[in-house]
């Protein structure tokens, strides 16, 4: 089996060092004691491993697995799909859903119970609902007898895995939020010295939400063809922004008896922050999507973009005018008690996750295993067509990674990425989010104020807070706060 | 006599006119005698059997469901889930999405119904006459009505696209460039909205008309012709109040069906932007489906089914009159 994977593994003194840079990101205390009986298991070859140990589970019967996922991630995943049928002779089967409806589909086999699935790739914020429907396989016990003590150590995000200190899935996709910036125009002297001269500090990869909208106001002449920014405005979008805005001005969503602080004076001062912004946006911003939003940006008329490794995948390429002409950075912070708070965001990814009515659950569980491994992953982030970005340190040295993403990309994704806040990974999660995104759509398109869409979203989460169960939210926010990075997580109240 | 009547007829008339089954010792009507069930009840029970599986039995359940939090992802069986009273009824009170989506909802049924009656009138006259190429041309206008709903959706969304037709026409009017994103303004979005539901449905209303039209009795039409009154006083005074009862009957099934409006509103706008176009049904789909709110949604269902029937009932009110 060996010879299978020989030259794409990365050597054991490799993984150990992108391990220790990846430690900053491990913060995940129901890991520590787990995997006491799988010592013998190696990471540099779990993959091996784990493919061995499913053959033999499998044994003479006929076995294969069905994999749910994102329409668009097959170049992800089946690379990886096709050396586990290699290896192991089970064969694997693809069932691509609509990207924005995963997680619904994946909740609908909760009710349906049809077995139409053995693993799933829904989105990581989802994770706590589906746990809660009873669809998930709980894979403590799992991990405790086959996941390598420093399995985990490697990656740069873990706390999507967890719910309730309960390990439910593998992230498989680094997902944290970036900003991209036209560096053509931030190097242009003219515009750095009339930009200085106006506003008393540097043209530069702004710190600040407040230098963004400064920046984006003056690069911001659409007479001569020229956009601040193509930020999200469309629905489904748009709460993202606001909260990264709302986080940098030092404020958890929640206060620690659930009461919503979304729409106390600085989540108001966000958004109207970000109602103002989009004056400088342009013209497409409330109605295109994903993919319209890459071509757009990619057109090189605009000054700032928002997005993930995905986005740089499409600007690195051929398609985009603007390849090579690109700086990178967190999401802007503010300044809190004099202080610059950055507060990089980690927003979608992608879980692997095991169904409750497989009826091989061990075996779903060590394909997973398999396709999350550093040699495995690396495989399926390598391909440029698909969207899994780095999750492990190893991923950032792999040569062929380096050339899809830029060197340059790949620092920045990597700072954002040990730095991430979580998502609000509670149950209900949908319903919070889709109330934040339409308040917040409203109050952009002008139809209620930034206040009354604020004070609308906190008494509706007060209603879906009640209604989740107070006690049963209050121990997850507990165990999510707990995992915010700790050098944000002491500066926010 | 009244045997020998059971036996050769499978059952005697008396002379009150009631159908009874004498006891028989054998075949069909032997076995409802066993089972104590009278003839004409049997004629009835598999329709009435029928209307409960369909009707009462799921009535009952969403009845159950509107007093429990149940969601199907609960992995709790509908029947074991938790009876939390009046609360969800409470919350919608509470929800201004659902309040507004309402709104919105009553707005739309207004609107189009409006449009779509003026328009079935304006076209049931001209065609009321006969004239050449008017089968043709009936043909050609109740077209709309036979596209798949999503595919007409689907059809407004490419014309209001900021790149669509409708944005281009407008450039080459007004002789500047025109770039208006009609689908995700506040204001503007519900227009293409009700457009869409106008263009697929004003030939339902059409029809309706001009069949209750064309069936009018013309003795006092023309009466009215010979004593010389003007044509626009004939429709107001004759052909309007004849027309009522049609129009009444084709008012209230349009409305019941705009006021389940969802294709336009899920391929155009899915509610956005900021719940703008947020029907009721919009609302419903979201909070089953997406969400799988059952408990509340069914209670939402029960508020709808009450104000549908209400406004139902008003718009029968001067049917009854005229019948």
């Amino acid at each position: 089996m060996k010879r299978l994977f020989n030259g794409i593994g990365p050597s054991r003194r490799d993984v150990l060092k992108a391990g220790a840079t990846g430690l900053a990101g491990f913060a995940m205390s129901p890991l520590l004691g787990r995997g006491a009986h799988a010592e013998q298991w190696a990471l540099k070859n779990i993959h091996e491993t784990a493919a061995a140990k499913a053959k033999e589970l499998a044994g003479s019967r006929n076995v294969s697995l069905k994999i749910m996922q994102p329409s668009g991630s097959l170049g992800n995943v089946k690379p990886v799909g096709d050396l586990w049928t290699k290896a192991t002779g089970i064969p694997v089967h693809y069932l691509e859903v609509p990207l924005g409806e995963i997680n619904q589909k994946v909740l609908l086999e909760a009710v349906s119970k049809s077995g139409s699935f053995d693993l799933a790739l829904p989105a990581t914020f989802g994770i706590p609902d589906l746990a809660e429907s009873g669809i998930l396989v709980n894979l403590d016990k799992y991990a405790q007898k086959y996941e390598p003590t420093d399995y985990q150590k490697d990656v740069l995000y873990t706390i999507g895995d967890y719910y309730k200190g309960s390990l439910y899935g593998y992230q498989t996709d680094g997902d944290t939020y970036l900003m991209f910036y036209n560096k053509d125009w931030l190097d242009n002297a003219d515009e750095q010295k009339g930009f200085s001269d106006k506003h008393g500090y540097a043209l530069k990869v702004p710190d600040t939400w407040e230098q963004l909208d400064a920046m984006m106001e003056w690069f911001h002449r659409p007479d001569k063809g020229m956009y601040g920014g193509a930020l999200f405005r469309t629905q489904y979008f748009i709460a993202w922004e606001w909260w990264g805005r709302f986080h940098a001005k030092g404020f958890y969503p929640l206060a620690d008896d659930l009461t919503p602080q979304i729409n106390n004076d600085a989540g108001i001062a966000a958004l109207e922050e970000l109602i103002a912004a989009s004056k400088f946006l342009y013209p497409g911003a409330r109605t295109n999507g994903l993919f319209e939003n890459f071509e757009a940006f990619g057109k090189g008329d605009k000054f700032a973009d928002i997005g993930w490794g995905g986005t740089q995948k499409f600007l690195n390429s051929d398609k985009s005018k603007i390849k090579g002409r690109l700086a990178f950075g967190d999401m802007p912070g503010g300044m809190v008690n004099g202080e610059l708070l950055r507060t990089p965001y980690f927003n979608w990814g992608w879980n692997y996750v095991v169904s409750s009515v497989s009826p091989d659950p061990e075996i779903a569980y060590l394909f997973s295993l398999f396709a999350c491994s550093p040699v495995m992953s690396t495989i399926a982030v390598r391909d440029p067509g698909g969207y899994f970005d780095p999750i492990r340190g190893i991923h950032y040295k792999d040569p062929q990674i380096q050339k899809t993403y830029t060197e340059e990309f790949l620092v920045a994704h990597k700072h954002s990425m040990i730095n991430s806040i979580p998502d609000f990974y509670l149950k209900g999660q949908g319903e919070y989010f889709d109330e934040l995104r339409v308040n917040i759509a409203a109050a952009d398109a002008g139809t209620k104020t930034a206040k009354a869409a604020l004070d609308d979203c906190a008494a509706s989460w007060e209603r879906i807070t009640r209604r989740m169960g107070k006690r049963s939210q209050s121990v997850q926010w507990h165990f999510l706060k707990a995992n915010y990075p700790a050098g944000i997580r002491d500066r926010l109240k | 006599m009244i045997e020998t009547e059971a036996r050769d007829g499978a059952g005697g008339v008396h002379a009150a006119g009631a159908l009874h089954v004498e006891a028989e010792p054998v075949g069909r009507s032997g076995l409802l005698a066993r089972l104590g069930i009278p003839f004409n009840v049997a004629l009835v029970l598999p329709a009435q059997l029928t209307i409960m599986v369909v009707v009462v039995v799921p009535t009952l359940i969403v009845l159950w469901l509107a007093v429990t939090d149940w969601q199907p992802t609960q992995d709790l069986a509908w029947w074991q889930a938790q009876f939390i009273w009046f609360w969800n009824f409470n919350d919608l009170w509470y929800d201004q999405r659902f309040i507004n989506a309402l709104i919105r909802t009553v707005f739309v049924v207004g609107v189009c119904i409006g449009v779509e009656l003026s328009l079935a009138l304006a076209l049931a006259l001209l065609f009321v006459e006969e004239w050449w190429w008017k089968r043709l041309a009936v043909s050609v206008i109740i077209l709309p009505m036979m596209v798949v709903p999503v595919d007409a959706a689907n059809a407004f969304f490419m014309l209001f696209n900021d790149r669509g037709p409708i944005n281009h026409m407008i450039t080459v009017l007004i002789g500047r460039p025109f770039t208006f994103s009609w689908l995700s303004d506040p204001t503007w979005a519900m227009l293409p909205i009700m457009l869409c539901e106008i263009w697929q449905w004003t030939p339902l209303m059409f029809l309706m008309v001009l069949t209750g039209m064309m069936a009018l009795p013309q003795n006092q039409v023309r009466a009215a012709v010979a004593l010389g009154a003007s044509p626009v006083r004939i429709f107001r005074r004759i052909v309007l109040p004849l027309l009522m009862p049609v129009i009444g009957i084709a008012v209230l099934i349009r409305s019941i069906e705009t006021f389940k409006i969802f294709d336009p509103v899920y391929i155009l706008t899915r509610g956005q932007p900021g719940g703008a176009t947020e029907t009721i049904s919009m609302y419903m789909y979201n909070g089953a489906f997406v969400y799988f709110r059952m408990g509340y949604i069914a209670a939402a269902a029960l508020i709808v089914l009450v104000l549908v029937l209400s406004i139902c009932i008003a718009l029968s009110k001067p049917l009854k009159r005229h019948t």
